[in-house]
């Protein structure tokens, strides 16, 4: 019960952050998608990566609380096709993961295709790059847990632990190189 | 293959760095073909799938923070594709269920594959202006090889026997379209430079013929390929620009030379990768051999295009371009050793 829980906190939050066009609102997503995975890990015998996910996922939720307008930013007019989209990949995901699949982890199944559902969708919807960054934070989150889904091998830490790593960067770093011209023919041609 | 194909980036960066035009920022360009670098070499010795996408993910928000004309968004709407699809078709893999979510399994990796590298119906979006570095040009001739390889390899841990028929026919299809479209596109097209850019995902058509064939013929010839991109596709698209930009169309012997090795005549490389290829297709079913000498043929009119647009090379240029050529021919004429090592 507390898996599904946590799935279903994971939808939670990936809808949070579908929804919210503001740094709060995002970086609530953020952390509600960091906590929900991080019970799943848990649950799953991986305490390691459980704490590493805590503290890269809330890294990156503390970072992005922080920056810019203190503002939620939900469900601002014009939302009703994303709250459909929500909606209609948590029905997918749950009828996919609860179904479709025989597989005993559907829990995090069901949380795994969620978030690479919305999250992509909402990177592909073109946003501006507070929102970009935060979804992608999820995605890496979402991908340091999938290796559990097969259940025939054995995942050590260490996706948890770069995936929590990836997940804290891309808010907390500057997301730029070194700057340099963008006119082509000064870096290379 | 991934040793070899990360040594030909290495060896292109050097070219590209050393040779560059005098106005070039060497040491930009140097920062950012060595994080390029970095990102392929963790990609090569990551041993699983979820860590190659994890890396892709960080090597896509680095490319999408340069400064461009494009936003952030635009272009890191791609590889996030990419990682999606590829995520999703490893997710329906790993997991009990029926047989027909194991091949939307395949389908997804094929497709996000696909959509790393920047090949239709992915298109990257490219602009002729923007500086090489933050263009699509480094998914499609930089990462994109040895991204390929490297997952191609990690698939087959989790792709089921009976998957792998269809999974290698889908590589197969998406080549034959990438192979037609990149060529006459490059032919017909207006501008020089998306000439350039399609003559990129002709080659990656072969390339997808080759591992879809799943043979020892089709394997080396994707890989001497692959290595004619990063090794001499690349580069000289590099030192094009400054021709394509002055729009001076030059009909000297160089030229048809650059045109005679992109269009994988003898002795340069393409041309044993083109003869392993027919092979190969005659061994898993000759109508597709017709087919792709069909589309080979196709390849001509875009390359005699593509070495015009060189202009005249020179200085640093044309020493670069005689060193590719030579390559080229190596590759070209002895093609053994590296079919070897590569196993």
């Amino acid at each position: 019960m507390i898996e599904v829980g946590a799935a279903l906190v994971v939808w939670l939050g990936a809808a949070l952050i579908v929804l919210a066009d503001a740094r709060r609102g995002l970086a609530l997503g953020l952390a509600v998608v960091t906590i929900g995975f991080a019970v799943l890990a848990w649950e799953r015998g991986q305490p390691i990566g459980a704490i590493a996910l805590v503290v890269g996922g809330l890294t990156g939720a503390l970072r992005g609380w922080t920056r810019g307008p203190a503002t939620w930013g939900l469900m601002p007019p014009g939302s009703t096709p994303r709250l459909v989209l929500c909606v209609a990949a948590g029905l997918l995901s749950l009828w996919i993961a609860a179904s479709v699949t025989t597989t005993p982890g559907a829990p995090l199944l069901f949380a795994v295709l969620v978030v690479l559902g919305l999250m992509a969708a909402r990177v592909l919807s073109g946003g501006d790059k507070d929102v970009d960054l935060t979804a992608i934070a999820c995605f890496a989150l979402a991908l340091a847990s999938s290796p559990a889904l097969a259940s025939s091998i054995p995942t050590g830490p260490v996706p948890y632990i770069f995936g929590a790593l990836i997940a804290a960067a891309v808010v907390v770093a500057p997301a730029t190189l070194p700057q340099g011209s963008a006119r082509a023919g000064k870096d290379g041609g | 293959m991934a040793a070899e194909l990360l040594l030909a980036a290495a060896a292109t960066l050097i070219l590209a760095v050393v040779l560059a035009p005098p106005r070039v920022q060497r040491a930009g360009l140097l920062t950012r073909g060595l994080v390029g670098l970095a990102g392929m070499a963790a990609i090569a010795i990551a041993p699983t799938l979820d860590l190659i996408l994890l890396i892709l993910l960080v090597l896509a928000v680095l490319q999408a923070g340069l400064v461009s004309h494009r936003d952030f968004a635009a272009r890191v709407r791609a590889p996030v594709l990419a990682i999606a699809l590829l995520a999703l078709g490893l997710a329906f893999e790993r997991v009990e269920g029926p047989p027909l979510l194991v091949r939307f399994g395949a389908v997804g990796i094929v497709a996000g594959l696909v959509a790393a590298i920047g090949l239709l119906p992915y298109l990257h979006e490219f602009d002729p202006e923007e500086s090489t570095v933050a263009s699509p040009i480094p998914w499609i001739a930089f990462v994109g090889p040895l991204l390929a390889v490297a997952v191609l390899s990690r698939v087959k841990q989790v792709l089921p026997a009976d998957v792998s028929d269809a999974f290698g026919a889908m590589l197969i299809g998406l080549g034959l379209l990438n192979v037609l479209w990149g060529t006459i596109a490059a032919w017909r097209t207006e501008s020089d430079a998306a000439a350039w850019r399609y003559s990129f995902l002709s080659d990656w058509g072969l390339i997808l013929c080759g591992f879809g064939l799943a043979i020892a013929d089709g394997q080396g010839a994707a890989l001497i390929l692959l290595l004619s991109i990063v090794l001499g596709r690349l580069p000289l698209y590099l030192w094009s620009r400054q021709g394509v930009r002055d729009k001076t169309p030059t009909d000297r012997p160089i030229n048809l030379l650059v045109a005679a090795a992109l269009a994988g005549s003898a002795p340069f490389a393409g041309f044993a990768a083109r003869v392993m290829l027919l092979r190969g297709a005659t061994q898993i079913y000759w109508p597709l051999a017709v087919v792709l000498a069909a589309a080979m043929l196709l390849w001509l009119p875009a390359s005699l295009r593509l070495g015009r647009s060189m202009g005249l090379p020179r200085g640093r240029q044309a020493i670069g371009v005689a060193i590719v050529l030579a390559l080229s021919v190596f590759l070209g004429i002895y093609p053994q050793p590296l079919l070897a090592l590569a196993g």
